[in-house]
């Protein structure tokens, strides 16, 4: 692995992992400016100090600095999320009944999923939504695979929880 | 069911038994809907190179506002003033000179860096620089002291009056207002006396009375110190108030005069230890009379009533 200093090995960094910064903190915080302002900051304060960091440290770094960001000055706001139109090729098979019972339910989740607490909130985005692996998250939130399952699974149940109530 | 099986599950890490088990519960069902839909959300968008753009332009923008890029600065600093100080203290330290001094009534012996011994007189102070000791044997003297000088470079000595330049020798200097006086003992002693070069050998001694050389005298040979090493003060053909004055450094008193021509010549030898002694010294051969009270000493005419 190369530098952090040097400028392709910076902007590859950039390229890869600047999208996950962003959703990172969205899902934790739901205000996409300060997501874009996190991701500003955290690569600002990486070329900064790209001689100290070694390259294969460079990604949890990342995560590091758009966390402490935040930490303790911004109040979560209501996540939103958009649903990719996966039903436009199969849209005639399915009656208006069903195309609004699963409006319905994603309104549901949206809700129970904003009312979760925001590190289960985020673990369950960033591996439903980013595909993240269970040890990548654990990663960024620098905690111990173990940890980000347990997350999962309250996150989980809680939203079926929530939802079967509703 | 075991820890954390719903997150196992995600994963598919469930054992079979585990999984047909979850399968027949009535909740499987909700979670597999929260699992699908959730997988068709998407994030709000983000755009990677608009992102890159903006960082490029915040990061050439106040290029020269990042300090920590110079590190060198604070380190410059301190480095500065660590020179500073050291070149200072060479300086101070150099050109401070070790200065030895002895009191009135008192002498002191001491060993230059080189082991040549000094002895000084009372009253007496006598300079020199450590620095450079080796290469430059130069003191400076205000006084009287006797002088071992251990071979090697050029030994000077600096006074008032005259310089004294030796090899390695023994001799001695006295310095004092307008008399000047080196004696050798050993060796031969060079003078510099207004700007002329004379030569000592042992034995002699060259003399200087406001400011005129009286001419050279022979010392006893047998002697090798001066006399006041062993304690005597010894003068020959010398103005009587330098020897008032040699009396007031011995003994730290005050000398007071009452009728008496102080120019008239002395010749003889005083004990440094015992003031009564020595009064009659100075007394008897010049036919004066005296009167010895705490600190102070006064010299009258023997006729005077």
């Amino acid at each position: 692995m190369g530098n952090v200093c040097e400028e392709h090995i910076f902007s590859s960094i950039f390229k890869t992992n600047s999208k996950t910064v962003f959703n990172y903190i969205y899902y934790k915080f739901g205000n996409e400016e300060k997501a874009n302002d996190a991701v500003q900051e955290a690569f600002v304060k990486l070329w900064e100090n790209c001689a100290k960091v070694p390259s294969e440290k460079a990604k949890s770094y990342l995560y590091t600095v758009a966390n402490n960001l935040y930490l303790n000055v911004l109040k979560a706001e209501k996540v939103r999320l958009k649903y990719a139109d996966q039903h436009s090729k199969s849209i005639d098979k399915e009656s208006p009944e069903y195309i609004l019972e699963e409006k319905q339910f994603q309104k549901k989740l949206e809700t129970a999923l904003n009312a979760l607490p925001e590190n289960q909130r985020t673990t369950f985005l960033l591996n439903r939504i980013d595909g993240k692996k269970y040890s990548e998250i654990a990663e960024m939130e620098d905690v111990s695979v173990k940890a980000i399952e347990k997350r999962m699974h309250l996150a989980l149940k809680s939203l079926r929880v929530k939802i079967d109530g509703i | 069911m075991q820890e954390n099986y719903l997150a196992k599950w995600l994963n598919d890490e469930l054992s079979e038994e585990e999984l047909a088990e979850f399968k027949k519960s009535g909740e499987y069902a909700s979670y597999m809907r929260i699992v699908q839909t959730s997988k068709n959300m998407v994030a709000p968008e983000f755009n990677v190179n608009q992102a890159w753009d903006s960082l490029k332009t915040a990061q050439s923008a106040p290029e020269t506002k990042v300090l920590p890029l110079n590190p060198f600065k604070p380190f410059l600093r301190v480095a500065a003033v660590i020179a500073v100080l050291i070149i200072g203290a060479y300086f101070y330290l150099g050109s401070s000179d070790e200065t030895f001094t002895a009191q009135l009534a008192e002498r002191t012996a001491l060993e230059l860096p080189d082991a040549s011994a000094v002895i000084l007189n009372s009253g007496t102070t006598l300079s020199f620089s450590k620095k450079n000791w080796s290469d430059n044997r130069n003191v400076e003297l205000k006084g009287e002291a006797f002088f071992k000088v251990a071979k090697g470079k050029r030994f000077t000595v600096s006074t008032d009056i005259g310089t004294v330049a030796v090899l390695g020798t023994q001799f001695n200097v006295k310095s004092r207002k307008n008399f000047f006086e080196v004696t050798c003992y050993e060796g031969l002693v060079s003078v510099n006396f207004n700007d002329n070069e004379h030569k000592l050998p042992a034995g002699h001694s060259f003399t200087v009375l406001n400011g005129e050389i009286q001419s050279n005298q022979d010392i006893n040979i047998s002697i090798s110190t001066p006399s006041w090493t062993r304690n005597e003060s010894t003068f020959k053909s010398v103005p009587l108030h330098y020897v008032f004055s040699e009396l007031e450094r011995q003994f730290d008193i005050e000398v007071m005069i009452e009728n008496i021509d102080t120019e008239i010549l002395f010749t003889g030898t005083f004990n440094n230890t015992d003031i009564n002694l020595a009064l009659e010294s100075i007394s008897t051969p010049s036919q004066i009379r005296y009167k010895l009270e705490t600190d102070k000493v006064l010299f009258y005419a023997r006729n005077t009533p």
